[in-house]
């Protein structure tokens, strides 16, 4: 009865695709959520790709994804994939639908799916992936996310034992998830290392899990993520397999150490979560058989997806286009620490962070405003920051309490014409900050200010 | 003035550690003790003026619990000499008699000061906002939580609830006052979102002075006023 049930769903799913299709709608996710109406079980009764590898984590789960899938496109292989529509259990089950024929045979060889670490228990059992990435497990929105134990358990109860996992050696939580899996690949950056870790102070993680212990860090890069070890028993975070030993910014370039051997590859982006996602990426490829020709011939060829950072000139004017999600303080704390790193002198920064469904007809929680390090937005070099929304006065009071000039901000409740507020005779750098769901209002503000660049040329 | 931060080192979710940091700017002359979790409590020997815990994960809060388990006297000792305790997101759930944790199966006894029930289901989250008054004062907030807290009686409510639930997620109660304790389940940036609360905080620590940040603090709190009262404000 369940597999009747499943042809239905198959059928029903597909038709779905095709009348969102014709009236020009994205099916990237209901048609999954039809086929799941109509047979709970839709997803274990897909035929698998030879290759399903699921890719998780807090942060970087999109950039990650996409890095896999352009090497192995480059490599000739077929290749299902989510990155561009939903990571709920309704989209994994849309992909899979949408590249399977009537009879639930897979349609590609390989299938790299992002799935949202709280779809786990929704997800893992009923696919069984043959390999999970993930990158780091960090604090995020509250309300759907919890706290990081939370998320462990989750993803940890979901994770069937076969699965081969690659984990972030430097994420000391993320490391120690599942450990019902033996196959276990480390990645990890050891480049750069910070000289101290005085002053910053991780929070979901204090004491040690094995022995309770407080633990103490020989190094934090940012949040947890570092190198700790227990102070009373052997637990810390494991031995990388993978090591980004330099990272050469001028000519952008990272090395990673595997099995004694140092490779080169290109730097995509100079973030370093993005060195980080890099090497879990190229991890990953290596385990699954590919060579450093074909994983480093695709990243020469490869950039950050445009939705995600983009970098335009017009005249005198220069506006980079920066994703930093909101309602994650700890994605936003990454994006304003990258912003105070920019070289680039009297820096204008538009922020359009607020969470956008939260702010009609509601109240956006403040809460991750109070986990948000608003620090970085000190730097002297930031000359402007324009909050745009409606969250505008608890940026005001949070930028205060954290030592920034108020004196430099600017509010306004509205995304859109918010870059009106931009002085371009004073400054000739902007960012644009922006939340996944303010995409076309960013684009729309970087066009205008563009336009701009090039009228005063 | 003395004030205890309780564990902050792990109860700080959910942005509840700025707390902490809103009294350290509104008192820059008051001594601040921060008590991990590995330490004795200040407080077990000492009479502190206020004494802070923000919201925790599960797994902490049995910790927590099993901590301050020998100090429960002195705890209640120090209620009822009127010293402040503020117990935000579910810090305040350790201080009540029991927590069933379903989704764990486990049955933990808490510190029993507050003669209240709590059920936390990892699989059933709550997430609300509250609009109520405490005294004349109008409150807003947030909840995000696992948990559901029975019990809550009228006299005794921190908040009488205009809009949004209390706890225990459907009456209009919201929290506990007992003398100068205050246990809420809203979380986060309880004092900087609520300026006029922590001036009266202040003052039942015999501090008559601002908030830090005080129109900063203002404008956000009546845009949020503002905000929670409009009737198109979905709650």
């Amino acid at each position: 009865m369940d597999k009747l049930l499943f042809y239905v769903a198959m059928a029903a799913g597909k038709l779905s695709a095709l009348a969102l299709r014709l009236l020009g709608r994205n099916a990237t996710y209901m048609p999954g959520v039809i086929a799941l109406k109509i047979c709970k079980n839709f997803i274990k009764y897909l035929q698998k790709p030879s290759c399903l590898i699921c890719v998780t984590g807090t942060n970087g789960k999109t950039t990650t994804s996409n890095f896999i899938t352009s090497v192995l496109t480059a490599a000739g292989h077929s290749v299902t994939n989510n990155s561009f529509g939903s990571n709920v259990q309704g989209g994994v089950a849309a992909a899979l639908l949408l590249n399977s024929t009537f009879g639930g045979k897979h349609k590609n060889e390989y299938a790299v799916i992002e799935v949202d670490e709280r779809s786990s228990l929704l997800v893992y059992p009923f696919m069984a992936p043959d390999y999970i990435i993930c990158n780091n497990i960090m604090r995020d929105s509250m309300k759907r996310n919890a706290h990081t134990e939370f998320i462990s358990y989750v993803i940890s109860s979901a994770v069937p034992a076969s699965t081969k996992l690659v984990l972030n050696a430097d994420d000391i939580i993320c490391a120690a998830l599942a450990p019902q899996c033996e196959h276990r690949t480390y990645f990890g950056v050891d480049a750069e290392r910070p000289a101290a870790t005085e002053g910053m102070k991780a929070r979901d993680i204090v004491y040690c899990p094995k022995c309770g212990a407080r633990l103490e860090a020989e190094y934090l890069r940012y949040n947890h993520i570092g190198r700790w070890r227990c102070t009373a028993c052997d637990y810390g975070n494991p031995a990388r397999d993978f090591t980004v030993t330099q990272i050469d910014r001028e000519r952008m370039t990272f090395t990673v150490e595997h099995n004694g051997e140092a490779l080169v590859y290109k730097l995509i982006n100079d973030n370093i979560v993005n060195v980080f996602n890099l090497c879990g990426a190229i991890a990953l490829l290596t385990e699954l058989g590919f060579t450093y020709e074909q994983v480093s011939g695709a990243f020469r060829n490869a950039e950050i997806v445009q939705t995600r950072f983009e970098k335009s000139s017009a005249g005198d004017l220069n506006v980079t286009r920066l994703l930093a999600k909101g309602q994650n303080p700890v994605a936003v704390s990454r994006a304003f620490s990258y912003l105070s790193k920019c070289p680039e002198k009297n820096k204008c920064v538009l922020l359009l962070i607020d969470d956008k469904e939260d702010n009609i007809n509601n109240s956006e929680t403040s809460c991750w405003l109070y986990d948000l390090d608003y620090t970085p937005l000190r730097d002297p070099e930031i000359a402007c920051l324009i909050f745009a929304g409606k969250r505008g006065k608890d940026h005001i009071l949070r930028a205060a309490m954290s030592g920034v000039d108020t004196g430099k901000i600017l509010i306004t409740d509205r995304a859109k014409d918010s870059s009106l507020l931009v002085d371009t005779d004073k400054y000739k750098d902007i960012y644009i900050l922006y939340d996944n769901y303010f995409l076309d209002e960013a684009i729309r503000e970087e066009k205008l200010l563009l336009e701009r660049g090039a009228k005063a040329q | 003035m003395t004030v205890e931060i309780l564990f902050g080192e792990v109860c700080n979710l959910f942005g509840d550690a700025q707390n902490a940091v809103y009294l350290r700017q509104t008192l820059p002359d008051a001594e601040f003790i921060e008590t991990p979790l590995t330490d004795e409590p200040w407080f077990a020997e000492n009479r502190p003026d206020m004494i802070y815990i923000g919201a925790m994960t599960e797994n902490t809060q049995r910790k927590v619990i099993k901590k301050l388990l020998p100090l429960k006297d002195r705890l209640q000792a120090l209620i009822d000499d009127g010293v402040v305790l503020l117990a935000t997101g579910n810090a305040g759930e350790v201080f009540m008699k029991h927590i069933s944790y379903v989704t764990e199966n486990l049955e933990t006894d808490g510190l029993g000061l507050l003669d209240l029930k709590v059920t936390t289901d990892l699989f059933s989250r709550f997430n609300g906002k509250v609009l109520g008054r405490f005294e004349d004062i109008p409150i807003v907030g947030f909840q995000s939580q696992f948990s559901r807290v029975e019990g809550v009686k009228a006299e005794n409510a921190f908040v009488k609830v205009e809009r949004g639930v209390g706890a225990d997620r459907k009456s209009k109660l919201e929290g506990v006052r007992v003398k100068n304790f205050f246990c809420t389940s809203l979380l986060g940036p309880i004092l900087p979102d609520n300026p006029l609360f922590t001036e009266y905080l202040l003052r039942l620590m015999g501090c008559d002075r601002p908030a830090a940040f005080r129109k900063e603090a203002m404008d956000a709190y009546e845009q949020r006023l503002k905000e929670f009262r409009d009737p198109s404000t979905v709650f």
